[in-house]
Order: C-alpha cells, then sequence, then structure tokens
C-alpha cells in the first residue's frame, strides 16, 4: 500500500500537541504514514505505536475478561432457561395430576352420592322387606290359627254326632226293650240314664268349645279386615 | 501484511477481541466484521459486480445464530457462486471432526479453533497466508 506523507509542519503541530495534552495518533493510521521531509518525526510514530499497542494490549485484555464473563452469564442463562423449562414441565405435570386427581374427585364425589342414594334405596328396600316379613308371618299366624280352629271345629262337630247319634241309638233301644217288656228294661234304663248324662255334660261341653272356637274364629276375622 | 480481512461472527465482543489480536499482531491493516451470514452473502454478491473494498481474506464462524445458513455454507456459496478471489476459512470453538471436513469439501482452506489465547494461532496463520494466496498451502487446522 502506498504510504502517506505528511509535511513537516503537521508533523511538528502533532508532536506539540502530543507534548501538551499527551494526545497521539493511534490506530492503523500509525502503518501509513510517513514524513520524508522530517526523519525527526519516526520517534514520534514510535512512542504512539508503543501507546497503541499498550492500550490495545489492555482493552484486549478486558475485552477477553467481559468475553469469559459473558459466557459464564450465557452459560447460566442457559441453565436457568433449562430450569425454566423444567419447572414448567414439572408444573403442567402438577397441573395435570391436579386436574386429574379432581377429576378423580367429582368423580368419587358422585360415586359417594349413587352410594348414599342407593344405600338409601336399600334402606326402603330392607324396611319394606321387614314389614313383607311381619305381614307374612301374621299371614302365615292367622293361616295357621284358622286352619287349627277348622281342625277344632270338625272334630267337634264329629264328636256332637258321635254323641246325638250315640243318645239316638241308646234311646231307640231303650224305647224297643220297653215296648217289648225286657226284663233287662230296668238296667237299660238305668243305663240309658247315665249314658244321657255323661252325654249331656259332654255335650255342653262341646257346645261350650264350638262357641269359643266361633268366638276366636270372628275375632280373627275381624283382625284380619 | 494482509491488506484487508473480513470476520463473520454473531459474537460482537469477538470482533473486539480479533480486531486488537490482529492489529497487535500486525496481521492486517483493515479489518471489517459482521454478524450475519446473510449479511456478509450480501456484501459478496455485490464485490461480484464491483470488487472495491473486497477483502482478502474471510474468517467465517461455524454457527452464526440469527443467519439462514451456516458459515460452511456460507464458504460453499462464496467458492462457488460468488467467484472466491478470497483466501477463506473457519474460525469456531468446534473442533469436530465431520464438520471439518464438510469444510474442506465446501472449499475453506483453513480451520482456526477459537479459544481465549487466540493469538498463536493468528500468527502461525499470518506465516501460513503467502502460500495460501498463492494456493499452494495444503488445508490445516489451527488448533
Amino acid at each position: 500500500m502506498k504510504k502517506i506523507s505528511i509535511p513537516k509542519e503537521v508533523c511538528q503541530e502533532l508532536e506539540r500537541v502530543a507534548k501538551e495534552n499527551k494526545v497521539y495518533l493511534e490506530g492503523n493510521i500509525l502503518k501509513v504514514i510517513e514524513a520524508p521531509s522530517y526523519p525527526e518525526f519516526s520517534s514520534y510514530i514510535s512512542l504512539a505505536k508503543d501507546n497503541d499497542t499498550k492500550n490495545r494490549k489492555k482493552r484486549l485484555e478486558v475485552t477477553k475478561q467481559v468475553q469469559e464473563q459473558n459466557k459464564a452469564l450465557t452459560k447460566s442463562h442457559e441453565e436457568n432457561e433449562q430450569l425454566m423449562e423444567d419447572l414448567k414441565v414439572a408444573l403442567d405435570k402438577a397441573e395435570s395430576a391436579k386436574k386429574s386427581i379432581a377429576e378423580q374427585n367429582e368423580q368419587l364425589t358422585q360415586k359417594q352420592v349413587e352410594n348414599e342414594q342407593l344405600m338409601e334405596d336399600l334402606k326402603v328396600a330392607l324396611e319394606n322387606a321387614e314389614n313383607a316379613k311381619k305381614s307374612a308371618e301374621n299371614d302365615l299366624d292367622v293361616m295357621q290359627k284358622r286352619t287349627q280352629f277348622e281342625l277344632i271345629g270338625n272334630i267337634v262337630n264329629y264328636a256332637l254326632y258321635v254323641i246325638v247319634g250315640t243318645g239316638i241309638i241308646t234311646t231307640a233301644l231303650y224305647i224297643m226293650a220297653m215296648i217289648k217288656g225286657s226284663p233287662e228294661t230296668t238296667l237299660i234304663g238305668n243305663t240309658w240314664s247315665n249314658l244321657f248324662g255323661i252325654l249331656l255334660t259332654n255335650s255342653f261341653s262341646i257346645i261350650g268349645t264350638i262357641m269359643g272356637v266361633k268366638y276366636a274364629s270372628k275375632d280373627e276375622s275381624k283382625t284380619e279386615k | 501484511m494482509i491488506n484487508s480481512i473480513l470476520l463473520v461472527d454473531d459474537e460482537n465482543l469477538f470482533h473486539l477481541v480479533f480486531e486488537d489480536a490482529c492489529s497487535l499482531l500486525d496481521i492486517t491493516l483493515t479489518l471489517e466484521a459482521v454478524s450475519s451470514a446473510d449479511e456478509a452473502e450480501k456484501m459478496f454478491k455485490e464485490w461480484m459486480e464491483n470488487p472495491d473494498g473486497k477483502p482478502e481474506v474471510a474468517f467465517v464462524d461455524l454457527n452464526i445464530i440469527g443467519s439462514t445458513f451456516d458459515g460452511i455454507e456460507l464458504i460453499r456459496r462464496i467458492n462457488f457462486q460468488y467467484g472466491n478471489g478470497v483466501v477463506i476459512g473457519i474460525i469456531s470453538s468446534s473442533s469436530d471432526q465431520m464438520e471439518i471436513s464438510r469444510a474442506v469439501q465446501s472449499g475453506a482452506q483453513f480451520w482456526i479453533v477459537k479459544s481465549d489465547d487466540i493469538e498463536p494461532r493468528l500468527e502461525e496463520f499470518k506465516e501460513d497466508y503467502p502460500q495460501y494466496k498463492d494456493r499452494t498451502a495444503p488445508f490445516k487446522v489451527y488448533k
């Protein structure tokens, strides 16, 4: 590259500024200027280059330090971002789990309500069954009593028929003995008398039983109604 | 000394480091730095018509955040679409062998591993530069 030639006056002016204010040319311009008419200017250029090198070295060190810090910060930032991402994923999972739990809770609550309803229905059904059982037991009891009473009634009726039949037959035998004048008439008469007494006693007893049975049957039918 | 260098890197702080390192090592007279591959591509497109201001060397980062393509693709486009004419290579903190192979295929001439102490590698590159300019130097990785 062709260099730039600086006149002597400019060189001297630059030297004055450097001496008074310590201000020097810097950067790549120093690599392309020359002052053939003023050889002493080479010391100025040399000093300016030294200053420039010193400043650049300092700046390079600082920049490298900043670069290092920046790398650490970038790494830290990336780690933070990763943490945030992980946290977000964990939060999403927690939120999802929370929703799932809430849904399950809702389902459980619904099931509980249904169970309570079922329990209520079961209770009612149990009460109905209890009532039905009681009613069935009552019906069975009534049936059994009625059957018993009917049986007793039948027995009493047949017994009455037997007694009345026996009475009629014995009376007929006594009458026949009296008509025929049998020598056994007195004996038959006494026997008839005793038998008739017994029959009457038994008859009253049986009639009493019949009345009792009928009375009881009436009471049962009233209860059924 | 190299007349002009183009640095394509998304990290602005590295622009300063690279500029100061180049200046201290007397590598280049002028340095231009851009932050995206798209911007660099646009510049090379314009230099096809008017080569004024075209750099002699281009240092391209591998992964350039905020760009639509990576550094290797930029090198491929510069070499095969925009007429080449520059010494070009990758400057990256990565030293992945697969990426290095890709870079070779795209026409990169060197691979400089970016680290805190970049100056020794740049100094080595400065020594090799004339051969890169002549296209006589083989591909080299500066570790």
